[in-house]
């Protein structure tokens, strides 16, 4: 009875803590290209779109997913940039996969949508002759209030300070973004590695920490539209979602300047099926089939001949307002030390949080 | 992989064992536990050993400026811990589990204690009733209580319903609804060890006691509370100890805004890229752990953990 009891303890503390973790994807044998094996974050595509893929081309669709970028980069280092191949992940880490050779350079001849692609997006930091990437969507922070709820008019940053919205925001996880939103406020770079105005951008931060309910990454326009908060810091995927079942809510751009983020496809340097990877990435910039992707998405469509095939539903959402790219900033990987500063000033912004 | 059986595999047994053994027949035996003990040794080596071993090692190593580690050794990654933040970090994670475990005991000793009492049949049903939840996933039935917990949720409707309240409290994203949360998660643990213990309580001591002219309560003291300390104190390190480590129910009802050494170590390895001082942040996680364990031996002059041996 007691070995039992043990056992039973034991297994239970493992199935509850288990849950978390992904399966890695199988290795999968070299058959001609008959299989692709796709690597990005979970739901980045329609089924539809995937089983038309497959039905085309007569090319199986492997999907396997990471819930972050860093997991992503591990993962392709472990397989020596094979495994893979086509991979989707955001900008500033491909930036780092380039950079360590895991990614090969683009054929653009075995791309003829290529051309397709909406300038804005392209020639930016982490491959500024677009010889590695293709991207496919784009995201912005933004702010989202119920103005029902909330007295003030909200058009930047800084009015997210103001005192009347006492534990009523809700921010998204990322210390970058939420650091350099204080960042902006003081009138700073997302990208400075001036270690002061880090620090100074953290005591900013302390100031907000009573008007925090929530912090975190995961479907936090359900909040915004359940009434647990009145203005939210958002990606574009849960502003589009928020503002499709809440039509009433705001959305701004803030004053202080434009977070800006890619998602974009690569192929690893040692990709098993390469071929297959080239006619995938193809055959998701046909404007038809990108326009399905980016209405089922929620982000901002870098197909610029999609984005007349967007219905109008979605397309004030979906595609980029007039003027747009003026001042918008990329995040970009700073140094060790001025990372660890925000880290710690992260840490610093959710203790306070927690005790206000 | 195929299950395919290996020679010399202990399972087999010997047709012609018997009483009386010869040399080679007990040589034979030894074998066959060398090579079944073997490959629990090999896999505590490799999958234990093995990655405390790199996990040691690594918290003394430098960052590199965006990606991996850099093979120098520094002691910066513990002096960092030193900043005032972090140590406010293990701090509340300290705190929030002494909270935990004493909530826990409150409720899962009485609990334990009672289940001991009841017919055959009955542990049988409870035992059952406890192990169900485990069937779904800790995530899943976290989610329950947002359901219950956030605006206009369950909770809110009952208490506005009967007229206790007349507008939502805001009850998800708070402190309490993370200790509920912990409660939650851990109390069956608590319940299974003071349980075990109870079980094998000789109730004549109690009649014993009660026939001396004790009270209940003093039955209870001297003679049932002495004996279930064993379960009580097991119970009470299975539930501290995890509870060091649950980030995901401070994420999750919490709004993240309890700062946990878990979520720290979570953090600093998959967003901040600072593999190493995760590392080290883990290395004293697990020292810190490992001296509680000591000092509850210590305090409590019990050798093996009921439950956990």
């Amino acid at each position: 009875m007691k070995k039992l009891l043990g056992f039973a303890i034991v297994l239970a503390l493992f199935v509850s803590l288990a849950g978390c973790q992904k399966t890695p994807p199988a290795p999968v044998a070299e058959t001609g290209d008959t299989e692709l094996n796709l690597f990005t974050w979970e739901g980045m595509f329609p089924e539809e779109v995937l089983a038309r893929f497959e039905s085309e081309t007569g090319i199986k669709v492997n999907y396997s997913n990471f819930d972050y970028d860093e997991t992503m980069l591990a993962k392709l280092e472990a397989a020596g940039g094979g495994d893979y191949d086509v991979v989707i992940a955001d900008d500033y880490i491909i930036e780092t996969v380039i950079a360590k050779g895991l990614a090969q350079k683009l054929d653009l001849a075995k791309i003829p949508n290529f051309s397709k692609v909406n300038p804005i997006y392209q020639g930016q930091f982490y491959d500024p002759d677009d010889e590695y990437t293709v991207p496919y969507g784009a995201g912005v922070q933004t702010i989202v209030y119920n103005p029902e709820a909330v007295q003030k008019e909200i058009t930047g940053y800084a009015d997210l300070w103001d005192e009347s919205l006492k534990d009523s925001v809700g921010t998204i996880a990322n210390y970058r973004v939420i650091n350099g939103m204080a960042l902006k406020v003081l009138g700073g770079s997302y990208n400075t590695e001036d270690l002061d105005v880090i620090e100074a951008a953290g005591r900013k931060l302390i100031e907000l920490a009573p008007n925090i309910r929530v912090i975190k990454d995961d479907n936090l326009q359900d909040d915004l539209l359940s009434g647990e908060i009145d203005v939210a810091v958002m990606y574009t995927s849960q502003v589009t979602m928020a503002k499709m079942a809440n039509p009433d809510l705001k959305v701004v751009f803030p004053r202080e300047g434009i977070g800006f983020g890619i998602m974009a496809n690569f192929i690893p340097s040692k990709a098993p099926h390469p071929d297959a990877a080239y006619k995938f990435i193809d055959f998701i910039l046909d404007p038809e089939v990108s326009a399905e992707c980016f209405e089922w998405l929620g982000y901002y469509c870098t197909n610029k001949e999609a984005d007349e095939l967007i219905s109008p539903d979605y397309r004030d959402f979906l595609t980029l307002p007039e003027g747009f790219n003026e001042d918008m900033e990329m995040i970009q990987i700073v140094s060790a030390e001025a990372e660890e500063v925000h880290a710690k000033i992260w840490t610093e912004f959710k203790a306070a949080c927690g005790q206000s | 992989m195929k299950p395919e059986m290996k020679p010399g595999s202990p399972v087999a047994p010997h047709p012609e064992a018997k009483p009386e053994q010869t040399r080679t027949a007990f040589r034979r035996r030894i074998d066959a536990s060398v090579v079944s003990v073997a490959p629990i040794y090999a896999f505590t080596l490799l999958f234990v050993v093995g990655p405390l071993i790199y996990m040691f090692v690594l918290s003394f190593l430098r960052r590199a400026e965006t990606w991996g580690v850099l093979r120098e050794f520094t002691w910066a990654n513990y002096l960092n811990i030193l900043e005032p933040i972090y140590l406010k970090t293990f701090w509340e994670s300290l705190k929030l589990a002494g909270f935990t475990t004493l909530f826990v005991a409150l409720v899962g000793y009485p609990f334990g204690y009672f289940m001991a009492r009841l017919s055959a049949a009955w542990k049988r049903r409870m035992m059952l009733l406890l192990m169900i939840p485990f069937w779904t996933s800790s995530l899943i039935r976290l989610y329950g209580w947002i359901i219950i917990f956030r605006a206009n949720g369950t909770l809110d409707k009952i208490l506005m319903g009967i007229g206790v309240t007349n507008a939502p409290l805001k009850l998800l994203y708070t402190y309490s609804a993370v200790v509920v949360g912990m409660i939650y998660a851990l109390v069956p643990f608590m319940i299974f060890a003071v349980y075990s213990s109870a079980e094998k309580l000789d109730w004549q001591l109690v009649e014993a006691a009660r026939d001396l002219g004790a009270t209940p309560w003093q039955a209870f003291a001297t003679v049932s509370f002495k004996l279930t300390l064993p379960g009580l104190l097991s119970g009470v390190v299975l539930t501290f100890i995890p509870s060091m480590g649950l980030f995901f129910i401070a994420d999750i009802l919490g709004g993240n805004k309890v700062i946990l050494v878990g979520n720290l170590i979570q953090e600093q390895l998959m967003k901040a890229r600072n593999w190493p001082f995760a590392a080290a942040l883990a290395v004293v996680l697990m020292v810190l752990t490992s001296i509680m364990i000591a000092l509850y031996r210590k305090v409590s002059g019990v050798k093996d953990l009921e439950g956990l041996v």
